[in-house]
């Protein structure tokens, strides 16, 4: 099984590969990268500093930096070289914990990274804490009462909440308890004079920030594991060693906790691994909407304002993420589960 | 000489079963079964109901939501406006050659009490127009009186013309969505389940790569550079979201290949182009058809979330995203958020409904049920 899981391992890298180039020539193909914006900015400079501030048509004309100069960007850039040579050139400073610089800001990419980490992860932990503590007991009771009203009941408000996007319900909830009940705040992570907030006040400040946006996480990953867990647990209630438990004498409640159950967590292992690449990256849709300023916000900003180191940073991150996320989820099955082998 | 003739004999029965089978594809029993299960689903049922009513209403968007007048009596002559060219002002007796402002027109009829009468729809703008006042500014509230059912947006422009047409464009956008994913998912992973070998290895290396891409994301990075229209964006987005329904296709038909029907085809000489058309992909219809709904959800979310971003169809394309934005940028104008947000869910809650509903038809889960 080591074996297998090293095989795994080592399927990364092409994998990798594969998708880092294929961004990466999309972003090498685009118009208007940091060569086009530096030309625009050195202009408005030009035009700014030159004739009293005010520049006429003429003089946006003409072309502020030298031949040289912009030979000497692109090569700084790394725009010179032909696509697929820089791309090896960017994937060695890779490899090396490079991930270059911030065109736009000219922050070392990875620095700029850590700083959103602690607020996506805070908000990834508290998604999965919410997700699996609910889930679990809901699927339980949905599956011992099978087909009585609560389960109807709230069979129906879990496949509304599956068909709507978390991120529209973050909006109606944006709308409902911050704007029109004025009980949350319209989004951030703290208030504005978070800084004077005794230990208390920050503590329930962050709260309050948190509610909504972990309401709006939840959303999504909510309705598949409460069915999961409801039809592998009804699927074990029904089986043979179940009832034979039963028939020894076994208390129902028992059977259902010591035995059921504990087989019902099986196919919820399955998923398990994938936790930590939304952990860490987050949706960058319910962070746009809660205006959150996390690495999904980062990424989506980094896009709008091509700054494309920023966005193969990010890409780099999420992608390696996805893939370990894979091979855990495999193991933890291989965990829980003793008879699977994976060869 | 004895072997030829069972041979043809064989082929011949083979044939017989292959126009029945082609039968089949209509009315098999089996199907029938699976359409009187679905039907016995009352919830999914009438949500199909609803849902094809909704679509079939959606074509004829121009006759509900239009500034356009539905019919126009003007001295003795019927005009019908809904449809094809402008009629200038000049026919109805006003003075300007542009396109008659049928709403104004009405007004105009009234008063002069000639028996000229027009009648409107029953929401009488049109999803482009801005309709503005002089002594406020938009977004106006929900106005009966106005016929502003569900108030307008920032711009002025009414959100009940923008909802509807809206939906037409997400609705066949997912539909065209669904056709070219699965035409290309169909193709490719029927091909890498019944050859499998170099070809299976090497899609599913590249069905990796391109599940581990982050789809909005080179979605959105695509679209930063060039205003896609709708072509465009249909492209990219099947070009990057073929890959789930491939790898269906694929356990399916490994699953299929290895069934005695198969061999037995292949035995009697049938080709590969035959077996893959007239016996694989007939049977595997009932599966691919319950992730059909939920493609199509898929779909409608990722257009509007791509509208949300202001990544997707370029405006003034009436859409569900753009009004999202509009309602989040503008909290206070609850109308505008509310009335997108009731339309999305009522929409995608009802294709999911669709959705398990037609999945539980064909492929039913008996659950024992511990008493």
């Amino acid at each position: 099984m080591t074996a297998y899981f090293i095989r795994r391992l080592l399927l990364i890298i092409p994998t990798f590969i594969g998708i880092t180039i294929m961004v990466f020539i999309i972003t090498r193909l685009v118009p208007g990268g940091p060569i086009e914006r530096m030309i625009a900015q050195a202009r408005q400079q030009h035009v700014i500093s030159g004739a009293g501030g005010y520049g006429s048509a003429g003089d946006q004309q003409d072309q502020p930096l030298s031949e040289e100069q912009i030979e000497e960007l692109k090569k700084y850039y790394g725009f010179d070289k032909p696509i697929l040579v820089s791309y090896f050139f960017w994937l060695g400073k890779v490899l090396t914990g490079d991930l270059g610089v911030s065109t736009r800001y000219y922050d070392p990419v990875w620095s700029m990274i850590r700083d959103k980490i602690p607020i996506s992860l805070y908000f990834g932990i508290i998604t999965l804490i919410l997700t699996y503590g609910i889930c679990i007991p809901l699927g339980i009771a949905k599956a011992i009462k099978h087909k009585t009203f609560f389960d109807n009941i709230s069979s129906i408000v879990i496949f509304i909440g599956y068909a709507i996007p978390g991120w529209v319900v973050g909006i109606l909830m944006l709308m409902l308890f911050a704007s029109h009940w004025d009980i949350f705040p319209l989004g951030g992570f703290v208030s504005g004079d978070f800084e004077d907030f005794t230990i208390l006040q920050k503590t329930g400040d962050i709260i309050r920030h948190t509610i909504l946006p972990s309401i709006a996480y939840l959303v999504g990953a909510f309705t598949v594991l409460t069915f999961l867990m409801k039809n592998t647990l009804m699927d074990n209630l029904a089986s043979d060693y179940v009832r034979t438990a039963i028939a020894k004498g076994l208390p129902f409640k028992k059977a259902v906790f010591r035995h059921a159950f504990r087989n019902s967590l099986i196919p919820i292992a399955t998923s398990f691994g994938n936790n930590i690449s939304i952990f860490l990256t987050g949706s960058f849709l319910i962070e746009k909407v809660f205006n959150i300023d996390g690495m999904g916000l980062l990424g989506y900003e980094s896009i709008v304002e091509r700054d494309y180191p920023v966005v193969m940073g990010i890409l780099v991150i999420s992608s390696l993420l996805f893939m370990i996320g894979n091979i855990l989820s495999d193991i933890c099955v291989a965990i829980v589960d003793p008879r699977v082998k994976f060869e | 000489m004895i072997t030829k003739c069972s041979r043809t004999q064989k082929l011949d029965f083979l044939r017989d079963r292959q126009k029945k089978q082609v039968n089949i594809m209509q009315l098999n029993p089996l199907t029938i079964k699976k359409i009187k299960r679905f039907k016995s689903i009352k919830r999914g049922y009438y949500s199909f109901i609803l849902f094809t009513v909704m679509i079939v209403l959606s074509f004829f968007a121009e006759l509900l939501v239009n500034n356009r007048a539905l019919m126009v009596h003007y001295q003795g002559v019927y005009y019908f406006p809904t449809y094809g060219a402008i009629i200038p002002g000049s026919t109805f007796g006003l003075d300007y050659e542009y396109e008659t402002e049928y709403r104004i027109l009405a007004g105009l009829f009234q008063n002069q009490g000639e028996g000229n009468w027009l009648l409107m729809p029953p929401v009488p703008y049109n999803a482009y127009e801005n309709d503005l006042k002089e002594d406020d500014y938009p977004p106006f509230k929900p106005s009966l009186k106005e016929r502003h059912y569900l108030g307008t947006d920032s711009i002025g422009r009414d959100i009940a013309a923008r909802l509807i047409y809206g939906f037409r464009i997400a609705v066949f956008f997912s539909i065209a969505l669904l056709f070219l994913t699965y035409i290309i998912g169909i193709s490719i992973g029927c091909a890498m389940g019944y050859f499998g070998g170099m070809f299976d290895l090497f899609f599913q290396r590249i069905i990796e790569i391109w599940s581990n891409v982050p789809l909005l994301y080179v979605i959105i990075i695509i679209a930063s550079i060039m205003v896609p229209n709708i072509m465009i964006l249909l492209l990219i987005m099947s070009f990057f979201g073929w890959t789930s329904i491939t790898w269906i296709m694929r356990t399916v038909t490994y699953k299929e290949k290895a069934r005695e029907y198969v061999i037995a085809a292949r035995s009697i000489g049938a080709t590969d182009f035959h077996i893959i058309f007239k016996h694989i992909i007939p049977n595997t219809v009932a599966i691919i058809i319950t992730y059909a709904p939920f493609s199509i959800s898929g779909g409608i979310v990722l257009l509007t979330s791509l509208d949300y971003l202001g990544f997707g169809l370029p405006p003034p394309t009436p859409s569900w995203g753009e009004l999202l934005e509009q309602g989040w940028a503008n909290m206070s104008a609850w109308w505008i958020s509310s009335s997108v947000i009731t339309a999305m869910t009522v929409t995608l809650v009802l294709v999911t409904f669709i959705g398990e509903a037609i999945r539980e038809a064909f492929d039913p889960k008996m659950h024992t049920v511990y008493e």
